[in-house]
């Protein structure tokens, strides 16, 4: 018998996903994204939410990195009690170098899309922190296993 | 709704945003509210947007994002220093996730999956004979009229439900013609349907509140009067009846959108 260690150690399982930093791999991401969440005993709108929020992640990503050659690194952790997404890519923080057709809808509206992207993603998963430095933006999602 | 002298969003800048938020806070005038809603409309446009993919056709997203849309108007004060979107995007996209939510839509995926698994399987065969070679990924999607990411979504999930065409032959008896698969078909089993009715209801109590829940069971499965779930409740029987109908209303409205 080995001495069980007197914290519980949790298993966790981690999937990396590394993209281009262009709009139609977005929906690469999303579609994994769909598979990773579906591992957890989430409802159907929890995972669809997952999926949305990294989505947000990610676009905002594009809309940043224009033309430039950029990629975005999604790595998933699964465990028992949460998963967690971190978003992560190596453009340095700037202004917006494309808009989609829908962001530019926003922008006449005088609405701060930046900020809404945020905003939307604390709505639909339980934990977000969005760091942004000279070397890139780092997200991370969490949501939580239902009890 | 019906709009008076509509303006563009454009026509108007954060300044006028403002000028009319005070002054419908002080006259609720429902014309400057119609105005506000107008100019917010990109708004709820964008965030129902976000939603589409989900099965549900984005102009009903759009009017159930108004409705929070108008809640938030009415209840924001602008001299908090918040800025409207920033107020309003919570309660627009809590509309709209409420309403997947009443429409028990996670029952209905599968089948939407499922539907849309058909539909590119179909557009699958017509391209593959019509261009002599079997169709893209992309080729398919425009057919069809949905994304990539959703056309690949429903070929990976609509796989866990094959079907079989009803027309396809079974036996090959040399003296007989061939029997369809549909001649092998029994007729619906009316234990098994009560059955299905039944996890129905079961997903349709759960939306109600406890209260209410509580009501039904004891009238419906423990078969107590009225009078005695009052007194277990200690509310009135009126109060029983009135709730009692209540939630008979909602459970009637939430199975028959199952169906």
């Amino acid at each position: 018998m080995i001495d069980s260690p007197t914290e519980t150690v949790l298993h966790s399982e981690t999937v990396h996903l590394v993209i281009p930093c262009r709009p139609e791999y977005v929906g690469v991401a999303r579609l994994a994204i769909l598979g990773i969440a579906s591992r957890m005993p989430f409802s159907y709108d929890e995972v669809e939410d997952v999926r949305l929020a990294v989505g947000e992640a990610c676009t905002h990503a594009v809309e940043r990195a224009g033309a430039a050659a950029a990629t975005i690194r999604i790595v998933s952790t699964i465990n028992s009690h949460a998963l967690k997404i971190e978003v992560s890519d190596d453009i340095p923080a700037g202004s917006i170098a494309v808009l989609s057709e829908e962001s530019r809808l926003l922008k006449e509206a005088g609405v701060d899309q930046q900020g809404l992207g945020a905003l939307l993603m604390e709505i639909l998963v339980d934990d977000v922190t969005v760091d942004t430095t000279s070397t890139g933006t780092h997200v991370v999602l969490t949501k939580y296993a239902p009890d | 709704m019906t709009l008076i002298n509509p303006k563009k969003a454009t026509d108007w800048t954060q300044d006028d945003t403002e000028t009319l938020f005070l002054r419908y806070a002080r006259n609720r005038d429902p014309q400057m509210r119609d105005r506000l809603v107008v100019m917010h409309q990109n708004l709820v446009r964008y965030l129902a947007g976000k939603f589409v993919n989900r099965g549900e056709p984005l102009e009903d997203l759009i009017q159930v994002g108004s409705i929070g849309l108008i809640n938030a108007i009415d209840r924001f004060d602008s001299e908090r220093g918040t800025k409207f979107s920033t107020y309003a995007t919570p309660t627009i996209v809590g509309e709209i996730r409420r309403y997947f939510r009443d429409k028990a839509w996670s029952l209905k995926v599968p089948r939407r999956l499922q539907e849309l698994n058909q539909t590119a399987s179909k557009a699958q065969e017509y391209l593959s004979s019509r261009l002599g070679r079997p169709p893209t990924i992309q080729e398919v999607a425009q057919r069809i009229g949905a994304t990539e990411e959703e056309t690949l979504e429903a070929i990976e999930l609509g796989n866990a439900y094959d079907t079989v065409s009803l027309d396809s032959k079974m036996m090959h008896d040399s003296d007989s013609s061939p029997l369809s698969l549909a001649e092998f078909v029994g007729a619906e089993d009316e234990s098994l349907l009560n059955l299905e009715a039944y996890g129905d209801l079961d997903h349709a109590l759960a939306s109600l509140d406890p209260r209410e829940r509580a009501i039904i069971i004891h009238r419906f499965f423990k078969d107590m009067s009225q009078a005695e779930v009052a007194r277990q409740l200690n509310i009135s029987q009126m109060h029983v009846s009135r709730l009692q109908n209540r939630a008979l209303h909602q459970l009637k409205r939430q199975m028959s959108s199952e169906v």
